[in-house]
């Protein structure tokens, strides 16, 4: 009953949410950039939590998979992959494309390294997926633009609006998904690979493919999220997209909400876009130490993220 | 497949761990609704003999058949699909999902082919060890016991044809272990399972096994009814003289 009350209210909110470009001057204002960023940020911690928070695999490659999914969307556009005169900005084609390119390396990297890594050094494991990736992108030579990365055309650029209910749809979506796979059979599958992979795989689970699968989809809109990001700043490089940032982001605000639970990374991602926001407004000089203290201070006294705290 | 096909058979099952040989030339098996009890010593091999049943472990030599076919290769999952279900020494149940949750997986995903309704399955399961009312707790809040029994239930879920208990009343008290006892002879009763059944409390496997196989240093040092059993003297050495029933 509560739950279903909660799905109630959420999608008020997200309805509400969608309204606000519609009106006068919001496009303009900080507040609808923050709201962007925001939901860029809830994508990707929800994408990380259906990984490390419901199946209980460790992920430190997730910005791999951002920056693939910007990337795509990049070379499709720069080399006009679908004709001269085809829509490249904000093309639902392109975007699919993005998340399930990046998808498609979660799967091809996934299969070896799950199946034959555990814990730690799985999570080790994708972090020089990530560093191997970055470094290909940098050394690609004409192909990827280097360290410089690839310029798309902006002046397409109108309004952020499109931005924003990409943004959203996309937050929306995947937390009501994950939501909709909590309560599913599923679901219980990946629970139960995070609980003891031994117990799971002795009852019927094949563990391989539930990992497989959680990290792929993990992968795919975290690529979206990253195609998404690409069309903001309409320049795709290694250092904007292939930067550990991407991967330490969704794990701090997945964890400081509440890894494993639903909403946990959308009050993560909320609080922190807003401390980051506050900080590099406020107080740029000192941005990452503020940031840094807001972390640890959460961490101190809400050592299960604000959504366990809150059921307590 | 004959009427005195046994559910599982062991064929010269070794198992070495590095230079320590764990199970040595152990054959064995346990035929259609028999319940064999499987004892020895700590550190005889009687969890490991599960672990190569379940292909948790693959033996370096010999093989497992389940129903007459070779079970070599096979993965875990798969082993439960087929029929294998199985308790653990040190219980593990999904501690953050319901009772019912738990049992909700080895309804969906340990039945294989076998058919039926998924919720029935699992409230047939709960019941069938008392736990209908504790369902909706979470199983970290649980007690040993009702986790145990839980094991059971989730197990059961599978719909296996072969149940294998690995100590299930390690670490109960008295009015638990009757109430095990109970749980396990309904099982057996109203499902006609054939089980094999490793246990410490030695007084109840003789009292409720058809059969009682004794393996010390992972080799087997007998096999034959509870009353063959307590006079053998291989295993009241590996006892050390101590009085076994
Ligand atoms: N994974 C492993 N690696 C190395 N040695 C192992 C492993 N598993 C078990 N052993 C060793 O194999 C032997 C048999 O262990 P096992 O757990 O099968 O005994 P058990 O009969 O179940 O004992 P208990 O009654 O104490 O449960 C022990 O000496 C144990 O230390
Ligand atoms: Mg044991």
């Amino acid at each position: 009953m509560r739950e279903r009350i909660t799905v109630y209210l959420g999608g008020v909110v997200v309805l509400g949410l969608a309204m606000v470009p519609f009106v006068p001057g919001a496009p303009d204002s900080y507040l609808f950039y923050f709201l962007f960023l925001f939901f860029l940020h809830t994508a990707i911690a929800q994408s990380w939590n259906l990984v490390a928070g419901f199946t209980g695999q460790i992920s430190l490659g997730q910005h791999a998979f951002f920056g693939l999914g910007a990337y795509t969307t990049a070379l499709i556009w720069q080399r006009q992959l679908f004709g001269e005169s085809y829509g490249y900005y904000f093309d639902p084609l392109v975007l699919i494309l993005s998340g399930l390119v990046a998808g498609i390396f979660a799967l091809m990297v996934g299969f070896p390294l799950l199946a034959k890594l555990r814990g730690d050094y799985f999570a080790l494991g994708t972090l020089g997926f990530g560093e191997i990736i970055r470094v290909a992108f940098v050394k690609g030579g004409q192909f990827t633009g280097g360290p410089f990365g690839i310029i798309m055309p902006s002046s397409v650029y109108e309004t952020l609006r499109p931005h924003y209910w990409v943004g959203l749809a996309l937050a929306g979506g995947l937390t009501y998904m994950i939501h909709r796979i909590r309560r599913s059979h599923f679901g219980l599958a990946l629970i139960s690979v995070r609980d003891d992979e031994l117990a799971a795989s002795s009852h019927g689970i094949d563990i391989l493919k539930y990992k497989l699968i959680a990290f792929a989809l993990g992968a795919v809109f975290t690529g979206i999220a990253g195609s998404l990001y690409g069309h903001y700043l309409f320049h795709v490089s290694p250092d904007g997209f292939l930067n550990l940032n991407w991967t330490l982001y969704p794990i701090l605000m997945a964890v400081i909400g509440g890894s494993g639970t639903v909403l946990g990374p959308v009050v993560g991602a909320f609080a922190m876009t807003a401390v980051f926001t506050l900080a590099s407004v406020s107080y740029p000089e000192i941005h990452p130490i503020f940031s840094g203290a807001v972390i640890i201070l959460v961490m101190l006294f809400m050592p299960n993220g604000i959504m366990r705290l809150a059921k307590r | 497949m004959s009427a005195t096909t046994p559910v599982i058979e062991l064929d010269m099952i070794s198992k070495r761990f590095g230079g320590l040989v764990v199970l040595k030339d152990i054959s064995m098996s346990v035929g259609p609704g028999e319940i064999v009890g499987l004892i020895g010593p700590n550190g005889a091999g009687k969890s490991t003999l599960f672990n190569v049943i379940t292909a948790l472990y693959a033996p370096e030599q010999g093989e497992v058949r389940f129903k007459g076919r070779r079970l070599t290769g096979t993965r875990p999952h798969n082993i439960c699909r087929l029929g294998i279900a199985r308790t653990f020494q040190l219980v593990r149940t999904f501690l953050s999902l319901t009772a019912r949750e738990n049992v909700l997986v080895g309804a969906v995903y340990g039945r294989g082919s076998r058919g039926g309704n998924v919720n029935a399955i699992a409230d047939e399961a709960l019941a069938m060890v008392g736990l209908t009312q504790q369902q909706h707790i979470v199983t970290e809040h649980m007690t040993l016991s009702a986790r145990r029994l839980l094991e059971i239930a989730r197990a059961l879920a599978c719909q296996p044809s072969l149940l294998l208990l690995d100590e299930p009343m390690a670490g109960l008290n008295e009015s638990e272990i009757e109430r095990m006892v109970e749980v396990i002879k309904r099982a057996r009763g109203e499902r006609g399972l054939s089980i094999l059944w490793v246990e410490h409390k030695v007084d109840a496997i003789m009292k409720i096994c058809d059969r009682v196989v004794v393996i010390d240093h992972g080799e087997k040092i007998s096999d034959g009814t509870p009353a063959e059993t307590v006079s053998n003297t291989k295993v009241i050495e590996a006892y050390l003289g101590e009085p076994i029933a």
